[in-house]
């Protein structure tokens, strides 16, 4: 088993003269869940799709389970779950009818030796039939009847049914209600706990990634700022609350300063990357009354990584 | 056995140090006896819906705190409070959690008065 | 099994636009038949085919023939349903954004294209070609019509189903083009045009066969390589 199961090098891509995505170098390791973010139109989708070989890259190339994006072959697709943005299904089809659809791309007699000795059944009726009867969806329904929701428990229940090896979510759990959303996590969690599975899905719920992912990828306007597992980004995006008894120092020259927020005896730091005991060093040296490193979520600390250098609050305020 | 775990995945608190904390204090209640098995790690997580490499991380630091032993293939077991590591090692965790509190006091009050 | 079950899927879609082109074609044309049996339409056909080389060839039959009616009707229907059953298969996939979810799938793309193809051609033969049929044998009852229909129309009408599937593939073709409007996109299209022109204006069956075919295959492997590099 290769134990990158995906991996990108260079891989950009332009859609006429805007970038889309700017060289990114991303490696997945095997048995991981990586939390793929990055603000609205920063390049999340762009880059699955070309991990998929649904779009070309402009330069760069991309690896799925060892083979090129761009040539994956059935076989191998077969090993790959992929939840579409949106959840779009046939519409016309009952869930019945997607079922069989689906089920006919798993053919259990096509298994090579390999696969059935790691994941023995790959197509399992009584595990979709489940998962369908747990969500409370009449199998005669068809699509088009079926909300958001619904449409997204159908698209996880496809996914996950196969037992996939490499499963790629886009935003799976975009506009859906809290409920989906743990049953998404759920689902991921539980294929995880397999032997060899890996995930990546992008999201824009935070407090989502920080439950389940070991690893995050950031990306920002087409680049991929951050790939790390988790607990390093935890830790390195820092913010630092320093109280001086005069006024703060013209020239703030700590390693690390991402952003910058200045009141009258205050400074508020944005770091990456910098050890506490440099934070106290600075403090020290330039005679902060005191400070303290305040501890982000890890939504606040995409916010403040994803913020532009001249960022400040939208709404400020002001005491009269 | 009846351990309730509370993961808050917005607090800014790691969620393993959450879970830890969690157990340590049932431990320190005495909600769990010293013996009680921990539920497995895949148990949990999948109960808590979180990797399960956060819960076995949880568990690690519970060990290193010596609140807790792994039995290689048999499970991770609350241990016996003379075989524990000094009371040092509870207040380790007890003094995080003090500073979360304070920080989160900061983030409350401090904050609103303005850049 | 995976070919077999996206043609289901695909016929499955195609299904209400096979009963529509059945419905159709079988009501006008069966009303203009029905017209011939009762009288009428001789004098139209014979201003019409007078002049024309092929009423030289074969005869006053070609114009007195019951099936010549139709022929028209036969060519519309099939010009019809090739442009929807290629916006079915094509363009509305865009619209739905269904498309990534059957692109990813343990089969070869072309795969794909050929449960499409096959679903269109399953299609014309149902509600075209089998109405058409019925059309000429149930205009072969001397009972009925004086003049029998002669086999010439009757091969001629599977030209224009035909060059209903050379619709088809021109429409595919534009639908999976990525190129803009007023450059290449409508290639597909203008060149499944001038191979219906190029058709019906050849009075003569053999060219008229061979112009199809051609168009044929050069829209089959224009759409071929589409598919295959086609960004979705």
């Amino acid at each position: 088993m290769t134990e990158t199961v995906l991996e990108t090098q260079g891989l950009t891509k332009y859609y006429g003269s805007t970038l889309a995505l700017d060289h990114m170098n991303l490696q997945i390791p095997r048995g991981c869940i990586c939390g793929f973010v990055g603000r609205n139109g920063a390049g999340k989708t762009t880059a699955i799709k070309l991990m998929l070989g649904l779009l070309r890259p402009t330069a760069g190339s991309s690896r799925l389970l060892g083979c090129d994006s761009q040539q994956l072959e059935p076989v191998i697709r077969q090993r790959i779950g992929y939840v579409t943005e949106g959840h779009r299904l046939f519409r016309w089809m009952s869930i019945n009818e997607l079922e069989k659809f689906q089920r006919a791309f798993f053919p259990k007699h096509e298994l090579e030796k390999f696969q059935r000795a790691f994941f023995p059944k790959q197509w399992d009726d009584k595990f979709f039939a489940d998962m369908i009867e747990y969500f409370g969806l009449p199998r005669k329904r068809k699509i088009k009847h079926l909300s958001n929701g619904e449409r997204a428990q159908v698209s996880l229940a496809l996914a996950l049914v196969p037992n996939p090896e490499l499963l790629i979510m886009d935003d799976p759990t975009l506009g859906l209600d809290a409920a989906i959303r743990r049953q998404f996590l759920e689902g991921m969690i539980e294929l995880i706990m397999r032997e060899g599975r890996t995930v990546l899905f992008s999201s824009h719920i935070l407090g989502d990634v920080e439950r389940v992912s070991d690893r995050i990828a950031v990306i920002d306007k087409g680049v991929l700022r951050a790939n790390c597992s988790l607990e390093e980004f935890r830790a390195a995006v820092k913010k630092v609350v320093l109280s001086f008894a005069d006024s703060t120092p013209a020239d703030v020259d700590i390693d690390g300063l991402l952003h910058l927020r200045r009141s009258e005896k205050e400074l508020e730091l944005i770091l990456v990357g910098t050890a506490d005991e440099q934070i106290a060093e600075w403090a020290k040296s330039n005679r902060a009354q005191n400070h303290q490193i305040v501890q982000m979520n890890l939504e606040d600390q995409f916010i403040e990584y994803t913020a532009p250098a001249n960022h400040r609050r939208l709404f400020r305020w002001e005491e009269k | 056995m009846a351990l309730w775990i509370q993961i808050s995945s917005g607090s800014g608190q790691p969620i393993y140090v959450q879970v830890a904390e969690q157990i340590s204090e049932a431990i320190a209640k005495s909600e769990l006896a010293s013996g009680d098995k921990l539920p497995a790690v895949r148990k949990l997580a999948s109960e808590l819906v979180i990797n399960p490499n956060t819960v076995a991380r949880a568990y690690t630091r519970l060990e290193q705190a010596g609140l807790v032993t792994t039995k290689t293939g048999s499970g991770t077991y609350v241990s016996d409070p003379k075989l524990r590591k000094s009371d040092a090692a509870d207040i380790n965790i007890l003094t995080e959690r003090m500073d979360t509190l304070i920080t989160r006091g900061l983030n409350l009050g401090l904050r609103e008065q303005g850049k | 099994m995976r070919f077999s079950t996206l043609l289901r899927k695909e016929l499955r879609e195609s299904l209400p636009w096979m009963l529509l082109a059945a419905i159709i074609f079988l009501a006008i044309g069966g009303f203009s038949l029905r017209q011939v049996q009762l009288g009428g339409w001789y004098d139209w056909s014979e201003r019409y085919f007078s002049s024309r080389p092929i009423t030289e060839t074969y005869g006053l039959q070609y114009r007195r023939s019951p099936l010549q009616i139709i022929g028209p009707v036969l060519l519309l229907t099939s010009i019809g349903l090739g442009l929807v059953l290629g916006v079915r298969h094509f363009w509305i996939p865009y619209f739905t954004r269904t498309w990534p979810f059957l692109i990813h799938r343990s089969v070869d793309r072309k795969t794909i294209f050929w449960a499409k193809l096959t679903a269109a051609i399953i299609t014309f033969l149902i509600s075209i070609g089998a109405v058409w049929a019925a059309f000429y044998s149930y205009s072969c009852d001397p009972e009925r019509f004086a003049m029998m229909p002669i086999k010439r129309i009757f091969i001629e009408g599977w030209l224009f189903v035909l060059l209903g599937l050379v619709v088809y593939l021109g429409t595919a073709l534009t639908a999976l083009s990525t190129a803009r409007w007023y450059t290449t996109k409508i290639f597909g299209l203008a060149f499944a045009t001038v191979i219906i022109f190029a058709t019906i204006l050849e009075w003569r069956l053999g060219r008229a066969f061979a112009a199809i075919i051609i168009g044929a295959v050069i829209l089959l492997s224009q759409n071929i390589d589409s598919i295959s590099n086609r960004e979705f």
